[in-house]
């Protein structure tokens, strides 16, 4: 089943990837113009993904509820790393999420905490310090 | 003669302080990745690509970091294989059948000195291949066109998948959402935005590494969240380090023969490094072994998927230097680098930066030396380290991905980028989707899209352009024969599994 609906999903990815491909349109110089590879290259793919609808080959097991909760809460602690970063600054936020994924990945949370209060700034000090990427230690929510 | 001297100049370039600094360091970090759980070749390397592109290294170096890096991965999870009964990668599967019995008999020094010196020799041969063939199919790719180089490009995301692997229409398709990607953004030719709906982030399209990253890094993770937090076994202790010489010497037709057969099936299309270790053990297992030892613990059968996997993986180097197309998932992590280092592979690649070509080819070879040096007395302190929880690895790896994506661009929008990619990767592992056509597709289709306009151009919009040379035909062929082998092999493959389920 789940075949089946990946493979609708890819087929109306396709046909709207067809359909804003063919309104791009250049007058001059171009022989074949911009719209005509995303035709290559859609055509093929609603035709392959409509056979995964009607012919869908492997099974999927999915992760049960409790995992699959878990996923998601890695995936918003990755999500509010993101937003995060610029505001709280490298250390801060990367304490955070490598305190956050070591818990949903198993560990004893008082251990992930320590883990994240040790790597975070010895991250810092690696990639800023040492290497010298620029990583601001503080984000713009304390410095201004 | 010509190539030789080719070949010193290579290793004057990979022997100075700087170079001969990061292929040692390469090694060792590469080793500890690829020891480590979760963590293989592919992602290591994804991780560190943009790391290096921040540090500022030329070409040449940043190239040779990250294979060596590659190279160190691949030795550390032969580490894993022996030990711990895990591959740390795909073409490891095979050393796990013989190494791990040698090493619950307590000769795990010995399997692993034999891992070393069996891809040392791999190595040896495959970069003696390179040096003679790759030059000869530069020469010829010249001959290529635009519509020729449209028929490789075929060519490369039918073979990619591989011969009888999963189903072929999905491999097809990841290569089609990877061209699709690749489609995102200003178009290079009539410069009009294509879409990107009006979002100024999508006008430089998509990064192929903010891509590598997230589909291979960040899915990982995903995928060790489904996983029940399993406790790994201890690795095998190790009593001696020192190996047994007269073990290493019984294998040296193994490792041969291991070798040429790596190295035939590295060059093949759609091979790679898997398939070339699967090949050399099963060749071996025929050739030698009469007593039935294989699969219990016998030297040689360790030996020869070790020298063929890694003679596979230099010979799947001679298509993606000489003609930009990789053949391996492996060759397409390499592709990656060389277009995120500006560096277009192709036949002009060998003329213009000989440096690169033939410095990349030295360190190759003097990556394995290091290897089999730094390894033997430090596998104490490796085994050591995959002892590593995964709980307290990944959110590491993850902070490192974050901090090497957020080092390109300083844009929020290419780490939530690469989150996508990350679910986007865990979906399509989940439906059984291989993840190297995508990674193929969206760092060819550029290429591809431009060498379809340049040859209708050149026509003046006659599509027959597309057949007109024989090279394209042969092409063309040579991708008709191999889709109709690739659905064969799956349909016949289909009807086993039916009929066993049948009958069980």
């Amino acid at each position: 089943m789940s075949v089946r609906i990946a493979g609708v999903a890819v087929f109306m990815i396709a046909a709207l990837y067809m359909y804003f491909g063919k309104q791009y349109s250049a007058d001059f110089g171009d022989v074949l113009g911009p719209s005509v590879f995303p035709m290559v290259v859609g055509i093929p793919a609603m035709l392959l993904s409509a056979t995964l609808v009607v012919f869908p080959s492997g099974e999927v097991s999915w992760p049960d509820r409790g995992h699959m909760a878990r996923q998601l809460l890695a995936l918003a602690i990755l999500l509010g790393y993101a937003f995060l970063l610029r505001p709280l600054g490298f250390p801060l936020a990367s304490f955070g999420l490598i305190a956050g994924i070591g818990t949903v990945l198993g560990g004893a949370p008082l251990k992930a905490v320590i883990l994240g209060a040790i790597m975070s700034p010895a991250l810092w000090a690696l990639f800023d310090q040492v290497l010298g990427l620029p990583l601001a230690f503080f984000g713009y929510w304390f410095t201004q | 003669m010509e190539t030789l001297t080719l070949l010193a100049g290579g290793f004057a370039v990979a022997l100075t302080p700087l170079n001969i600094g990061l292929l040692l360091l390469g090694c060792f970090a590469g080793t500890l990745i690829g020891a480590m759980p979760g963590l293989g070749p592919v992602n290591g390397v994804a991780i560190l690509i943009p790391l290096t592109f921040a540090f500022g290294f030329d070409a040449t170096s940043s190239l040779i970091l990250l294979s060596s890096v590659y190279f160190g991965c691949m030795y550390g999870g032969r580490i894993s294989s022996i030990l711990l009964n895990i591959p740390g990668d795909e073409p490891a599967v095979m050393t796990t059948l013989d190494g791990y019995p040698m090493a619950q008999q307590g000769k795990a020094a010995d399997a692993l000195a034999i891992s070393g010196v069996a891809s040392f020799v791999g190595a040896t041969v495959s970069v003696i291949g390179l040096s003679l063939f790759a030059p000869l199919l530069a020469r010829m790719a010249i001959y290529f066109g635009p519509a020729d180089y449209f028929a490789l490009y075929i060519l490369a995301f039918v073979t990619i998948g591989g011969i009888a692997g999963v189903d072929p229409r999905k491999t097809l398709l990841s290569a089609m959402i990877g061209l699709m990607i690749a489609s995102v953004g200003i178009d290079p030719i009539s410069g009009i935005p294509r879409f990107t709906f009006g979002n100024y982030h999508l006008y430089d399209g998509v990064d192929p590494i903010v891509a590598l990253v997230g589909l291979f890094a960040i899915s990982e993770i995903l995928v060790l969240l489904e996983k029940k937090a399993a406790d790994r076994t201890a690795p095998i202790g190790i009593t001696s380090w020192l190996p047994d010489f007269r073990t290493i010497w019984m294998t040296r037709w193994a490792v041969l023969r291991g070798s040429l057969v790596g190295f035939v099936s590295g060059v093949l299309p759609g091979a790679g490094a898997s398939l070339g270790s699967v090949m050399s053990y099963s060749v071996e297992k025929q050739a030698s072994d009469k007593d039935g030892t294989f699969g219990k613990g016998d030297p040689r059968g360790v030996a020869a998927p070790e020298a063929g996997n890694n003679a596979a993986s230099g010979g799947a180097l001679i298509p993606m230097l000489s003609l930009g197309v990789p053949g391996s998932g492996t060759t397409a992590v390499m592709l990656a680098m060389l277009i995120s280092l500006n560096v277009q592979p192709g036949p002009l690649l060998f003329e213009r930066q000989p440096d690169l070509v033939w410095g990349l080819v030295a360190s190759l070879y003097l990556g394995n030396v290091a290897l089999l040096i730094l390894n033997l007395p430090m596998i104490g302190l490796f085994s050591r380290l995959m002892m590593v929880p995964t709980w307290a690895l990944m959110p590491i790896v993850a902070a490192v991905s974050f901090v090497g994506v957020f080092s390109i661009s300083n844009s929020v929008f290419d780490l939530e980028m690469m989150i996508f990619f990350g679910v986007l990767g865990y979906l399509l592992r989940k439906l059984d989707v291989s993840l190297v056509p995508l990674v193929l597709g969206l760092l060819l289709g550029g290429d591809m899209e431009r060498n379809l306009r340049r040859a209708m151009s050149i026509s003046d919009g006659d599509w027959s352009v597309l057949i007109a040379s024989p090279i394209s035909i042969a092409l063309y062929v040579l991708t008709a024969v191999f889709l109709c082998l690739s659905v064969w092999l799956t349909m016949r493959d289909h009807k086993r599994t039916q009929s066993r389920v049948t009958e069980g």
